[in-house]
């Protein structure tokens, strides 16, 4: 599903990865802790290709989605308006009922689907950020990245997100978090640890 | 390259513009301002100029203000366009990277923003032109508003490659304003041409052949056919190298 090897970035001379290694099988959850600055979302970002990884080989999924730790939805269209956008990029066609049932279930489960029409900037920063991990969701991808996708989530959009990544599991999906809260233990597969770039088994 | 994906991002693109009130106020409130202001303030003075695109020549005499009228004309179709080409292309950048992470090429992407700038360029070149006849006649209305549609073009570009290179928007609205206010807003009129030394350096610069073009439409009856060709392939040029700098900065670096 996912195998990343000997893996190495640095930013000028700021080394923030080094010698990272790990894979992920089909039907894992794993996730990646680390202090501030430790490079988690810089692996992500090399992993998804929006970084270019100085060294190493990754091997993934094509169908993968990717939630970012920023907000990376159009503020001024609406849900509705970003999730087609992006539906669109995916290569899903507008009139296929699939994914959009998909899309529609997604936001019943994380409680949005009251705002499809209105403009995001006009949405609370929780319900954004739940937009943020819908639109990695709604081509049912086989690995999902996602970088802290539940900052500002309320404690039930929590379970509920927790409730759906294992349902994906179930599926036979993977899927690939970093993770800060000592609670997220508890719901991983396997968790790695990264200090000053370096990748350890926690 | 999908057509469908052209086609929602040429949607969507137009649905942020039209949802952008500072947008629309610049496009609708800024051309008939300037040009409130300059048929306010110009004279009906007769002032004589010869156009450098006119091998022939000749001189030409009209008033102040009609000849202030096209010169502004062009420097704001120039402005606005290049204004939105670099929102176009710096705002949302980082969401239209993720948009390509997730499967739209860079070309569908800049396409179709292309073409809601073509139509935007179009619209402001007509709605400038349009106003012309209000203050005075042109000699020919066409040629007249090809030259501020091929302002808007040219300057689109210009900010498409702005827009590209640079990521904040402080440096890229300065470039911006900085070269239009030189070039389009000052040296590209004809009275101060005539008398410049060194014409080459404003020859070279992005409003030359649209003002040109504007001013021989206006107030001649010469061909402009020349100037409309050169503006095209300069506009195309700058076209090219945005393209370049766009596809590097938004490919998927894997």
């Amino acid at each position: 599903m996912l195998e990343v090897e000997h893996l190495a970035k640095s930013y000028g001379r700021h080394q923030v990865l080094r010698d990272v290694t790990f894979g992920i099988g089909p039907g894992q959850i794993t996730g990646i802790t680390g202090e501030n600055g430790s490079g988690k979302s810089t692996l992500l970002e090399v992993i998804v290709g929006r970084r270019k990884p100085d060294a190493g080989r990754i091997v993934h999924s094509l169908r993968f989605g990717y939630c970012p730790q920023e907000l990376l939805i159009f503020e001024s269209l609406t849900v509705e308006e970003n999730l087609r956008y992006f539906a669109t990029a995916y290569g899903l066609p507008r009139r296929d009922l699939a994914w959009r049932e998909a899309a529609q279930s997604l936001l019943e489960r994380f409680r949005c689907s009251q705002y499809v029409r209105i403009p995001v900037n006009q949405l609370s920063g929780g319900t954004k950020q739940k937009l943020n991990l819908i639109v990695a969701f709604i081509h049912s991808p086989d690995l999902l990245i996602l970088d802290e996708p539940y900052a500002g989530f309320d404690w039930e959009t929590y379970l509920q997100f927790w409730e759906y990544a294992h349902e994906l599991r179930s599926e036979g999906k993977s899927v690939l978090i970093v993770a800060h809260l000592i609670f997220d233990s508890a719901q991983l597969d396997s968790v790695y640890r990264l200090t000053r770039g370096v990748l350890e088994c926690a | 390259m999908r057509l469908s994906r052209i086609m929602v991002g040429m949607a969507m693109t137009a649905r942020e513009l039209l949802r952008s009130r500072l947008v629309l106020m610049l496009l609708l409130v800024i051309p008939s301002l300037f040009y409130t202001i300059v048929g306010l303030t110009g004279t009906d003075r007769l002032i004589a100029f010869k156009l450098a695109a006119i091998p022939a020549k000749p001189v030409i005499e009209v008033s102040e203000r009609s000849e202030s009228l096209v010169f502004i004309g062009t420097a704001v179709s120039g402005l606005l366009a290049s204004y939105l080409a670099l929102g176009l292309m710096q705002k949302q950048s980082e969401v239209n990277r993720r948009l390509v992470l997730c499967g739209y090429r860079p070309s569908e992407l800049i396409g179709s923003k292309l073409a809601i700038l073509l139509i935007v360029i179009v619209s402001v070149g007509i709605y400038v032109g349009g106003m012309l006849p209000i203050f005075f006649r042109p000699e020919r209305i066409v040629p007249a508003i090809l030259g501020f549609v091929l302002a808007g073009f040219v300057y689109a570009c210009y900010g498409l490659l702005v827009g590209a290179l640079l990521r904040r928007e402080l440096e890229g609205v300065l470039f911006i304003v900085l070269l239009a206010n030189i070039d389009a807003g000052w040296l590209q009129n004809p009275v101060y041409y005539a008398g410049a030394q060194n014409q080459f350096i404003i020859r070279a610069l992005p409003a030359y052949y649209p003002s040109q073009l504007g001013m021989i439409g206006a107030f001649t009856a010469y061909g402009v056919i020349r100037p409309v060709i050169a503006g095209m392939g300069y506009g195309l040029t700058l076209l090219l190298a945005a393209l370049a700098a766009y596809f590097v900065r938004m490919r998927v670096r894997r």
